[in-house]
């Protein structure tokens, strides 16, 4: 009854305000509880998957297996990338996780560059492990604490909401252009990460917008579609071929809809009468 | 800084000056000549209520942006499109052409819920001013070639820039499926543009590159007219261009028409070019050298056959000069326009702009000419210029890295039309 009342009232101010086409609930609505509680599921699924698969990525590494460890990198990274949004809440785990060389003034060679691409650098570049045990250790004694840390986070709304566009302006300012993954490659498995992380808290609120603007939900469907079109032509086992495989003509058409879903996306939090 | 503040610290800024004994305390006896007179440190540099409502027409035979008078400003922004089919590029025509013109005519922004992102960036406030903005829409070879529903319209002369003799192309400073140029009197006023454009068909493009330049500013001279505004080079650069209030003129080497498709009538060629200046060497050159290799004057503009009253406007006679005693041979100005009945068709527009983009690796400043030109035969214009340029005196002084060759589209008739619509009927009824 009161989520009905306050649907019907939220239509009946955003009309009266024409609010450029755009829907506006009046605050927001209760329906939000059961997607917040669904997404929080989902985080902690995949956190959980986190530390068992950087458990045996360590492992490659503290056995001195090369090989195998290069193997682990871009699948183990997955399930972090899909949850980031949350993640990149506990900001000291996400740089000491996640940072990139350009982060520090002394790029690799910087004592503070640790995580997966210091890890990353030492198994491509390097091409040996002795030098990573240590970033090794560490890597996985963060993403324990960060499991932790998440499976006691009451989840903001807002946070949750704006993650779906949070994730398409990570990808937009810091990863079509090839600069994650630069040492492996295996951007395209971060893609198809972050798109999926995406795409869920997208599918989760659909319910709550669907009836209120249809044109929204069909272009944002059509879109992610697209995006999935163009990952596809570049699968290979259970997982991507290399980023320099990508054509200009795709990375265009991926940035096109990056963009595009970001800011379409971006408008959630407001319809949803979220602050 | 807020009207609060601004109040609080006026008094006390008195206070201190005449304290001082500085002679302007008279000029606070009232509060109001406090405010009106006296500039604080951080205060905004004066607009031109005059400049800023300056507007340029969109609707016309023509493209705004291209005969128009060149404003202080300008960015040249190549994009890749990511469209599949005819009714996506008509979509994106449409909806570019909408953005165009309410950003070149100005209005005010319209607002939203505070929930939602605001649909302007707010650069220039609630209300945009015109600003003398114009945007110009051109297409590239690459996208007629790409579809086989555009390749059968592409213009007659439109073709791939290939590498001339002194170049060295930067793969990713060149060529793109469209350009558009914004010029305004302001940078910002461009800058605003290019938000709204990428915000509102972030669907449809990608910047591929992009340049931004300015203009100076140049006081007039005694007689009214006004001189041509100096390059990096500090050269005057244009003198000899065409009038551009010579209509026939213009229909003769700006306007494309006979031997284009029928959509294509009305509209030009576009040639952009990204010109390094090499400019610490260039100013380690003996003034005489810099002259003879340019063939003009330095500070004047004359040509090098004029007594010392010669203006940049005078016509230096190469008749009278066969072996280039006077203004070599291999001069700039003398194989760019070799002024014979014979070359009349070779004519271009330029419509230049200087750019700087800081420095280079080598501690050397990064400047030079975002040079665009414009021309109803790509062969007949810049293609031939181009050529007849190699090997001129001037070459080890400057660098061309980067650009392209673009057809800019024919005008809007008016509210209903749209940009390239003529292209897309023809395209639909193939």
């Amino acid at each position: 009854m009161v989520a009905h009342y306050l649907k019907t009232t939220a239509l009946a101010l955003a009309f009266a305000a024409g609010m450029g086409g755009h829907v506006m609930a009046a605050e927001p609505s209760l329906d939000l509880v059961g997607p917040l509680s669904e997404y929080k599921l989902y985080v902690a699924e995949n956190t959980a998957q986190l530390v068992t698969d950087t458990a045996a990525f360590v492992a490659a590494i503290k056995a001195g297996d090369v090989e195998k460890a290069k193997s682990l990198f871009a699948p183990t990274r997955m399930s972090y990338e899909r949850v980031e949004p949350i993640a990149e809440l506990f900001s000291d785990l996400d740089g000491s996780i996640d940072a990139r060389a350009d982060d520090y003034e002394q790029a690799e060679q910087d004592a503070d560059f640790t995580g997966f691409h210091r890890i990353e650098y030492g198994l491509w570049v390097e091409g040996k492990t002795d030098a990573i045990q240590g970033y090794a250790d560490q890597l996985l004694k963060d993403v324990t604490e960060l499991d932790s840390r998440i499976n006691g986070l009451t989840f903001p709304p807002e946070v949750v909401v704006g993650g779906a566009a949070a994730l398409m302006e990570e990808v937009a300012a810091t990863k079509i252009s090839g600069e994650e993954d630069r040492y492996s490659r295996t951007d395209l498995w971060d893609f198809d990460a972050n798109f999926a992380g995406s795409e869920k808290i997208y599918d989760l609120l659909k319910p709550l917008i669907a009836d209120k603007d249809a044109d929204f939900v069909k272009k944002t469907d059509a879109n992610f579609k697209a995006v999935d079109e163009v990952l596809a032509k570049y699968k290979k086992d259970v997982g991507y071929v290399s980023y320099v495989e990508l054509t200009d003509a795709d990375r265009t058409v991926l940035s096109t809809k990056v963009n595009t879903l970001a800011e379409d996306l971006s408008t959630l939090r407001g319809m949803l009468g979220l602050n | 800084m807020t009207q609060r503040e601004h109040e609080g610290s006026g008094p006390s800024r008195r206070r201190v000056l005449m304290g001082l004994g500085v002679g302007v305390a008279g000029a606070f006896t009232a509060q109001g000549a406090d405010a009106a007179s006296a500039p604080l440190v951080n205060d905004a540099p004066h607009g031109d209520a005059v400049t800023a409502a300056q507007s340029v027409p969109f609707y016309g035979v023509h493209q705004a942006g291209i005969i128009t008078p060149r404003p202080a400003s300008g960015i040249l922004v190549a994009f890749d499109l990511a469209i599949t089919g005819l009714d996506e590029f008509e979509r994106m025509l449409r909806e570019l052409t909408e953005r165009a013109v309410f950003l070149t005519q100005g209005g005010a922004v319209p607002e939203r819920d505070p929930r939602l992102p605001p649909s302007d960036s707010g650069l220039l406030g609630p209300e945009i001013a015109p600003d003398n903005q114009t945007i110009t829409i051109a297409l590239g070879d690459g996208l007629f070639e790409r579809f086989d529903w555009l390749r059968p319209h592409k213009p007659a002369h439109l073709q791939r820039m290939v590498q001339f003799h002194n170049d060295a192309l930067a793969a990713d400073q060149c060529h793109g499926d469209m350009t558009i140029q914004f010029c305004a009197n302001l940078q910002d006023t461009n800058i605003h543009a290019l938000r709204d454009i990428m915000k509102n068909l972030s669907e449809f493009l990608v910047i591929r590159w992009m340049q931004e330049g300015d203009v100076p500013p140049v006081v007039p001279a005694p007689d009214g007219s006004t001189p041509s505004a100096r390059n990096f080079l500090g050269f005057r650069d244009g003198s000899a261009n065409p009038d551009s209030n010579d209509a026939t003129l213009m229909d003769q080497i700006v306007w494309a028409d006979s031997g284009e498709p029928d959509w294509a009538r009305g509209g030009s060629y576009q040639v952009v070019r990204l010109i390094r200046n090499f400019v610490e060497r260039w100013d380690r050159t003996p003034l005489r050298e810099q002259e003879r290799d340019f063939g003009r004057r330095k500070m004047s503009g004359a040509p090098l056959d004029g007594g010392p009253q010669a203006s940049e406007h005078d016509v230096p006679d190469y008749a009278r000069d066969p072996d280039g005693a006077a203004t070599p041979l291999d001069s700039h100005i003398r194989l760019a326009n070799p002024r014979t009945p014979e070359t009349q068709k070779n004519l271009i527009l330029r419509r230049a702009y200087n750019y700087f983009n800081g420095v280079t690796r080598n501690g050397q400043l990064d400047q030079g000419l975002l040079f665009i030109c414009y021309q109803a035969d790509l062969d007949a214009g810049f293609i031939t210029v181009q050529n007849r340029l190699k090997g001129e005196l001037m070459e080890e002084y400057f660098k061309p890295f980067g650009g392209g060759y673009f057809y800019a589209l024919p005008g809007v008739a008016g509210p209903g039309d749209y940009l390239g619509a003529r292209l897309i009927n023809a395209a639909r009824s193939l």
